[in-house]
């Protein structure tokens, strides 16, 4: 339901840690969520840009003020310059795809933003603000949902959308989630971080680490169960680089995450009508950055045999199974439904 | 049966329809104020007489009984003689403050700002098992928020997580919001132990020694200084808004009391009362504070854990609040 040229569907999952966005015109691209402005003349001239957006803010973090504006999926409360921070972002990926902000040439824009499943009216309103001057329309939906949607699993699925900020889970039962079906755990890949780097000041009191190494290391060997290698990081100790196993610390941290989403699993499980809840249990799909943690869905798995036992499955690429599913929804919905949404 | 297409096309039309409920109400706030700029000489005086109802008894002691202008009376386009109209009007209330009738300047509610007392270091009462008040008042609070989503409100948090907030900041934040409510939640810790039920607060004078002591307790974190509390004290014996905050209190007691009185026959009426709590006296509008419950007392606590019980007080405080704006929005409103 693409109107040829003159507009463009677009599908956005705002990520506390990475934001992905998928375009109609084919256009797929990923960014940390992260947001940048020179603290001062001197960085300015050095950085040669007003603002950095994702991994360049990431890298030249000494001369900025580093903002990472979404907290647990939403606009932190709070501060304006989240807000602004928010739409930096939302530009930055509005133009990878190739949209210009500027110019007669620009496509009606219709937007689908993946929010958190049991997010506040109120943070969903400050989401919609933001989109102003970016997008023309644009429609909400909870993360786990747009996946769902994007994979058509909309019957007796269960989806588990582990982000940084939050997991999302979300049954599938033929209709559009409502609160009973959704539910949302700050259990995620930054608890995993804090957990780790506390575990890691426990047992290596010396060690001089940040929160961005931290996260490279569990992006490159999270993992739960059996280790395949050992962890091993190099870190200043006292000035000088040491080289520290953490491969104890990196399985706790990850495992940390464990009973809480089984058991939320479980609870929504259980409130499944009795005769399809063996159809959800073996259609359990992970999805969000977190989700590629090894080991994961098999522990999963695991849990689900003490229910009768069941299928949990990673979906191929998690990164941007939220916004290809709002993309999926922004191509469905009718033009008399974008009118309505209209900013 | 349906087919994938039908059904996408079926949740697709629930999606649109969920967004347009999250829409309403912001929009159309924005929009009239952007589509009408040129109208100021229609809203002019329309301030004015706000500015009488929200300003002028704030400024002299006395309550007489001066009549209250009628809308009709009031003249429709700004000019001098209309500004001398204004003063002199302001002159006689000076000396005569009296609350609007509600018919003359029709109210609504349309922010509701929901402070979960206490939190982070400021624990507030503890009871003897270890349940702590900030707990308590913050769940309470995230349930009232969650069942007021699908209200026509725009519902904000004083706090959304266990952060050390001081009252001032409490009071900022509800100003800066523009809230049309204020709804303050505490649980109670009184002596003799055997005391229980919710009582609701509105600002006021208080000569009640045991109502002092707990103002005085609920104030602790306050960093006003004594001159700037009895400056904002002053105001609170003339000030318009605390007649709507006693009713909001009354609408709240008598929902919460009727409510709980269902699974808690013990329950007291503790009922509504005035005491000069520093959320209550630094807020702008309409603000109440509800002790929901006793932590000093055990049979309390053991309901106060259960998580039905909290959510048929979060219930019961919304049915309080709904109620309020019900009877501001309505046959008032049509009197006008």
């Amino acid at each position: 339901m693409d109107d040829a040229n003159e507009t463009l569907c677009i599908g956005i999952d705002l990520g506390t840690s990475r934001s992905s966005i998928s375009g109609s015109n084919g256009e797929r691209h990923v960014i940390d969520s992260y947001v940048g402005w020179p603290v001062d003349m001197v960085a300015r001239k050095l950085i040669k840009k007003s603002v950095l957006i994702g991994r360049e803010a990431v890298e030249n973090r000494s001369m900025l003020d580093l903002r990472r504006p979404l907290e647990r999926g939403i606009i932190k409360e709070g501060s304006g310059k989240d807000e602004e921070a928010v739409q930096e972002i939302l530009r930055h990926l509005i133009s990878l795809i190739g949209i210009k902000q500027k110019g007669k040439a620009r496509p009606k824009v219709r937007a689908v933003v993946g929010v958190p499943a049991e997010a506040f009216r109120v943070s969903k309103q400050r989401l919609r603000r933001a989109m102003e001057g970016i997008a023309d329309s644009v429609m909400l939906v909870s993360e786990p949902f747009a996946v769902a949607y994007g994979l058509e699993a909309l019957l007796h699925a269960l989806v588990i959308d582990i982000g940084a900020g939050t997991a999302d889970f979300c049954v599938m039962q033929g209709r559009y989630p409502t609160e009973e079906d959704q539910r949302t755990l700050p259990n995620a890949g930054d608890s995993i971080d804090e957990q780790l780097a506390s575990l890691i000041r426990e047992h290596h009191p010396e060690a001089q680490f940040s929160i961005h190494m931290i996260r490279e290391w569990k992006e490159k060997s999270s993992f739960v169960g059996e280790a395949k290698e050992r962890v091993i990081v190099t870190v200043p100790i006292k000035g000088k680089a040491t080289d520290l196993n953490i491969t104890d610390e990196m399985r706790a941290a990850c495992e940390s995450i464990l009973p809480p989403i089984c058991e939320t699993m479980t609870d929504l499980l259980s409130k499944v009508e009795p005769e399809y809840q063996e159809k959800v249990r073996n259609n359990v799909i992970l999805a969000g950055g977190s989700s590629l943690i090894a080991g994961l869905a098999d522990a999963i798995q695991k849990s689900l045999m003490e229910l009768g036992g069941g299928r949990a499955t990673v979906v191929k690429d998690p990164v941007f199974a939220g916004s290809d599913g709002g993309l999926a929804i922004a191509r469905d919905a009718s033009s008399s439904d974008w009118e309505k949404l209209s900013l | 049966m349906e087919t994938v297409e039908q059904t996408k096309l079926r949740l697709l039309r629930e999606a649109v329809h969920d967004n347009l409920e999250t829409v309403t109400g912001i929009k159309n706030k924005a929009r009239a104020r952007r589509k009408h700029p040129g109208h100021l000489w229609l809203w002019l005086p329309l301030l004015l007489l706000g500015l009488g109802y929200f300003e002028l008894p704030t400024i002299g002691i006395s309550r007489g009984n001066a009549p209250v202008p009628h809308l009709a009376q009031l003249p429709l386009k700004p000019s001098l003689s209309a500004n001398d109209n204004a003063l002199a009007e302001a002159d006689v209330a000076v000396s005569t403050p009296r609350p609007l009738s509600r018919a003359v300047v029709p109210l609504s509610i349309k922010t509701i700002v929901i402070d979960p007392g206490h939190g982070g270091k400021q624990t507030g009462a503890i009871s003897d098992s270890g349940v702590a008040e900030k707990e308590i008042t913050l769940d309470v609070a995230l349930r009232l928020h969650r069942l007021m989503e699908k209200a026509p409100f725009e519902v904000f948090l004083t706090r959304e997580a266990d952060q050390t907030i001081p009252l001032e900041k409490r009071v900022t934040f509800a100003n800066s919001k523009n809230a049309d409510l204020f709804v303050s939640i505490h649980v109670n810790w009184m002596e003799p132990r055997d005391i229980r039920g919710p009582e609701t607060y509105f600002v006021g004078p208080s000569d009640d020694p045991a109502t002092l002591n707990i103002a005085s307790i609920e104030n602790k974190e306050s960093i006003y200084s004594f001159t700037d509390y009895r400056r904002i004290l002053e105001k609170i014996y003339v000030d318009t808004r605390r007649e709507e905050s006693r009713r909001l209190a009354k609408s709240i007691q008598t929902e919460l009391y009727q409510s709980l009185r269902q699974t808690n026959p013990a329950v007291e009426n503790r009922g509504v009362k005035m005491a000069p709590f520093v959320v209550l006296v630094g807020t702008q509008m309409p603000a109440i504070l509800v002790e929901i419950s006793c932590l000093s007392n055990d049979d309390e606590v053991k309901l106060l854990t259960n998580a039905d019980y909290r959510e048929k007080i979060a219930l019961a405080l919304l049915k309080g609040i709904r109620s309020y704006a019900n009877k501001l929005n309505g046959p008032d409103r049509k009197g006008s």
